[in-house]
């Protein structure tokens, strides 16, 4: 009976396959089976009981409060120009060299991806805002299409991301239930705080590495990464200082992440109030910068309240289905596989990591971090993985599913707004080089997982 | 006739989700100024209630439970779209009529039928909650859940009978469709 619950995730993969939304698809495909098994024997539907609890679990979870906070925070940026003044101030600011378009792009889509947090949105606003400009200033097509989808892709591991946030409400149960499971009855735990803290050192190496990279470029092969003509520049300016360039349009977004990011990471703050803070100054940014209109405020909350729903429908339909995977004993298979497996720990965690990039292909990171990593994690945990490192780990392992191509979601949403004149193939070679840079982080954070660990053991003991 | 039928009931279904949502989208609005609001209490002025921190997640919880209709309306719910966007608009239409009447409409019937005793035993004991000074409407928040269950429910059927006439019409005059890219 627990190769019902195989099955149901190979028909439920093909029912996703579909195109039928994925939150539905999951809870109803379970459901089904659940119906199923019950006839002949094989589910007890009093397992479901748990569910009205659980869903209720989510209705007062204050952790996930902070996701519409955060998604506020990042509608509010993103459609209120602050990222187009960003790029404008710091073209006119690093423009001369060669290659300093590329860094101010890397650095305002690390800025932008860390305060939306959220894959899409940062590609295809990066896409309208920075692609027609580096094809204008004559960058290589690849390198430019190249840059934007992994910079799209750093809201990932960037904190304040929401994929960390869901993360790490998903990985302290897990770790909870793996103490539980070990005979540790006052079990440590993991907070949101401790996997933003986790994510800073390997994120500004990796922001690190593209910008190498860039640099790189701009030394050997010059004539891709042009620097931007001085009477662009002036145009670009549109008679303003740099003083009052600076000030205006650098400073602001840039206090406004530090205040948030830091509030959090000196335990100033939960991550609630502080995405509350982030959005209540997102708002306040708009304002002052004469952004602010009541028609921009109403397609920020609408996004928001849709971006919101759709995570949580999700969360609502990943728990039934993964009430009914318990059900038909699908905890009690994975573990017994896992524990077979060569290599032990380090043989299940490729093993994991690797579905975990295959499943990035079809599932965004919402769901898979309420469907596998809630039946993956305790097993892993259980067995010596430090609960931060493995969160990392997974969210990198995302990023980078998202790159890869024909699949990676980065690629489709950067096509969807990329002139007609960029090639498919273009797109697909220009993160080659980003996905490779990837895979070295990874090899070093599995090689020094102190990478992860160091500094949250340093801020929180 | 039929079609006449189908697409006065889902302007009248889309009527209300559209109206819902509207309002709602406002709570966003109230959850970040609440939120800030206490912030700014607690760490500016050293106070702080238990209540107010409880009423943004009363907001939140109605937020996301109601939404989802809404967000269903307007087709932002994530799809795996491989394949989905290549289907042409009748292609879609089977999807989604199946998918509401075989996936969407179970799932919140079921929700609906196997929550109501744990709300309504909330409602019998007017439940509290647990924390001193929080807000005694335990039994309101639970009731979202069968709130979703029958604003979800009822968008799905605006949903069936939307893709239904877009079958049953012959000609290329069909109205909106979802079209959302994941």
């Amino acid at each position: 009976m627990e190769y019902l619950a195989l099955l149901m995730f190979v028909v439920v993969c093909f029912v996703l396959l579909m195109g039928y939304p994925v939150a539905l698809s999951l809870a109803g495909t379970a459901l089904l089976f659940a119906a199923i098994g019950s006839s002949f024997g094989a589910f007890d539907f009093t397992f479901l009981g748990a569910l009205p609890n659980r869903l209720f679990g989510i209705i007062n979870n204050q952790t996930l409060l902070a996701v519409p906070l955060f998604v506020f925070m990042g509608a509010m940026l993103e459609r209120s120009k602050i990222a187009e003044n960003l790029l404008n101030a710091m073209s006119m600011l690093f423009g001369k060299y060669h290659g300093g378009l590329g860094i101010s792009v890397i650095l305002v889509g690390m800025l932008l991806a860390a305060s939306t947090g959220i894959v899409g949105a940062t590609v295809v606003t990066m896409g309208l805002l920075a692609l027609p400009t580096m094809l204008k200033r004559g960058y290589d097509v690849k390198f430019s299409t190249g840059i934007i989808c992994a910079t799209g892709t750093l809201g990932q591991i960037i904190p304040p991301s929401i994929a960390l946030v869901l993360l790490g409400d998903v990985l302290s149960s897990a770790y909870q239930k793996a103490q539980l499971d070990m005979g540790i009855f006052s079990p440590e735990t993991v907070s949101v705080g401790d996997l933003f803290a986790g994510a800073v050192v390997p994120g500004l190496i990796l922001v690190l590495l593209y910008m190498a990279y860039c640099i790189g470029l701009a030394i050997f092969k010059p004539s891709m990464v042009p620097c931007i003509e001085p009477e662009d520049i002036a145009e670009i300016s549109a008679g303003k200082s740099k003083v009052q360039v600076v000030l205006g349009a650098l400073i602001p977004p840039l206090l406004l992440m530090f205040t948030v990011l830091g509030s959090i990471l000196f335990g100033f703050a939960t991550p609630t109030e502080a995405a509350g803070v982030g959005a209540m100054g997102a708002t306040l940014l708009a304002l002052v910068q004469k952004q602010l209109t009541v028609a921009k405020l109403k397609a920020v909350m609408q996004s928001t309240l849709k971006i919101t729903s759709m995570v949580f429908l999700i969360l609502i339909g990943a728990s039934l289905f993964s009430l009914v995977f318990r059900g038909f004993g699908g905890e009690e298979l994975i573990k017994g596989l896992f524990e077979q497996m060569p290599g032990g720990v380090i043989g299940a965690t490729l093993i994991v990591m690797l579905v975990i990039f295959l499943l990035g292909f079809i599932l965004d990171f919402i769901e898979i971090t309420f469907v596998v990593v809630p039946i993956v994690a305790p097993i892993l945990l259980a067995m010596g993985l430090d609960p931060i490192w493995l969160g990392i780990m997974i969210a990198i392992n995302l990023q980078t599913s998202f790159l890869t191509p024909p699949f990676g979601f980065a690629l489709f949403y950067l096509r969807g707004v990329a002139d007609k004149a960029v090639k498919t193939a273009d797109i697909y070679r220009g993160v080659i080089p980003f996905i490779a840079m990837q895979v070295l982080l990874m090899l070093m954070l599995a090689i020094w997982p102190s990478l992860i660990t160091w500094l949250p053991n340093f801020i929180y003991g | 006739m039929l079609l006449n039928w189908l697409a006065k009931t889902v302007n009248i279904i889309d009527g209300n989700t559209e109206f819902t949502g509207k309002i709602i989208s406002w709570f966003t609005l109230i959850m970040v100024l609440l939120t800030f609001a206490i912030v700014v209490l607690r760490y500016g002025f050293n106070l702080g209630w238990v209540a107010m921190q409880e009423s943004v997640l009363y907001f939140h919880g109605l937020t996301f439970m109601l939404g989802a209709a809404y967000t269903l309306k307007d087709g932002g719910h994530v799809r795996v779209d491989i394949f989905y966007q290549r289907f042409s608009t009748k292609g879609k239409a089977v999807v989604n009529l199946l998918g509401a009447i075989f996936l969407l409409l179970p799932v919140c019937i079921f929700i609906f039928y196997i929550s109501f005793d744990y709300v309504a035993i909330a409602w019998k004991i007017m439940e509290k909650s647990p924390e001193a000074g929080g807000l005694p409407l335990v039994y309101l928040s639970k009731s979202f859940i069968l709130l979703f269950s029958i604003s979800l429910s009822l968008q799905g059927i605006a949903e069936i009978f939307r893709n239904l006439s877009i079958l049953l019409l012959n000609s290329s005059h069909v109205p909106p469709l979802n079209t959302e890219v994941k």
